[in-house]
């Protein structure tokens, strides 16, 4: 087939230009330095830094406070009870109750902050007090008041209820 | 204008812990509005006293949980504000809430105020509450007061630890097996090495 003149012209220009691509430019060292020093008179934008530090700080903020939030919601679960407080475990024969409740200066007398674990008869729970001396009574069947038999009664009986004293040291 | 507002919003932040104290919610939401009011004036008084407020409150709940009148819940909380004043000027203005709290039990059990005192010179330095709180349940235990205050005061002249106010309590409570009135002499184990002073002072 025969080549068209034209087209082989064509070519070797095309060759010639790839060549001289291919050939690597030597720039003098001085354009290297010049243009380093150009960039480093303009800087960064002159915003970025305290954006950054202001955007970190408060990032930091944020973990720091999920941190005790997560340490504060865990805390009744993994911390034994106030600092100083002593595990005071209280009991009562009830045989024949269905329920039972204490109430008493460490629990704002609610019937249903503190109810008794029953087995066989014997209700029993077990609180962490700080040393001091506290006023309680249970609450059995949702009805009747029975003081506890193990601690002495308490001197004053303002409600005509009976109630117990227990000093924890 | 706007500095206006600026010195109302400081002047509600600097009083806002006295507004927050204002109203106790545990109060307001067991007792009748009239109770809660009274009882309220009563524990603000004793806060300007400087005398503890927590037993009050826990007084006046225990009355609602008992299911008492208003007026009985008044006067209960009102009876043991006075027993709290007579605590401290027995045990003096030092006293820690806890020592006020078993001094005025201690008052309601029939002991004088003379006793307290005489505790708080023997026990200079050192925590008052439990042996108060013996002293004062030793008496409702059925033990004459003259003997209850005797060994309490024997233990604190020779400087033992609280544990063993609460030890003599046990013995006396085992000892006395449903005999609330018995006078005999408390049965004490063998002499125990004084503990040392705590480095605490109160």
């Amino acid at each position: 087939m025969p080549v068209d003149p034209s087209d082989r012209a064509g070519d070797e220009l095309l060759q010639r230009v790839v060549d001289e691509l291919r050939h690597p430019v030597q720039l003098d060292d001085s354009v290297d330095a010049a243009a380093l020093e150009r960039i480093r008179r303009a800087g960064l934008p002159s915003h970025a830094p305290w954006r950054f530090r202001l955007l970190a700080g408060l990032a930091g903020a944020a973990l720091a406070a999920g941190l005790l939030l997560a340490v504060l919601i865990r805390a009744p679960e993994s911390q034994p009870g106030p600092r100083g407080s002593r595990a005071v475990r209280l009991k009562l024969v009830a045989p024949a109750s269905s329920r039972v409740v204490v109430v008493g200066d460490f629990n704002n007398w609610d019937p249903a902050a503190t109810p008794l674990r029953g087995r066989e008869g014997v209700w029993t729970v077990e609180l962490r007090l700080k040393p001091g001396r506290y006023h309680y009574t249970f609450l059995v069947d949702g009805r009747k008041w029975v003081r506890d038999p193990a601690e002495p009664p308490a001197p004053e009986s303002d409600f005509g209820t009976p109630t117990s004293v227990l000093t924890v040291s | 204008m706007r500095r206006d507002r600026w010195y109302v919003l400081l002047a509600l932040l600097a009083l806002s812990p006295v507004l927050l104290r204002a109203q106790d919610r545990r109060l307001s939401d067991r007792l009748d509005p009239a109770t809660a009011t009274s009882v309220q004036q009563l524990i603000d008084s004793a806060r300007a006293l400087k005398l503890p407020t927590e037993p009050l409150v826990q007084k006046a709940l225990e009355g609602s949980t008992m299911g008492a009148s208003g007026d009985r819940i008044r006067m209960a909380v009102e009876a043991l504000f006075g027993q709290l004043g007579r605590a401290r000027e027995a045990l003096g203005t030092g006293a820690s809430e806890a020592e006020l709290t078993a001094g005025a039990g201690a008052l309601r059990a029939g002991l004088a105020p003379a006793s307290l005192a005489e505790l708080h010179r023997l026990r200079y330095r050192q925590s008052l509450a439990v042996p108060i709180a013996v002293l004062a349940d030793l008496v409702a235990e059925g033990v004459p007061a003259a003997q209850a205050t005797r060994e309490v005061f024997q233990l604190a002249r020779e400087g033992r630890p609280d544990d063993e106010f609460v030890a003599l309590r046990r013995r006396v409570q085992s000892q006395k097996g449903g005999d609330p009135g018995s006078a005999e002499p408390l049965q004490r184990p063998a002499a125990a090495p004084a503990a040392d002073p705590p480095s605490e002072a109160r």
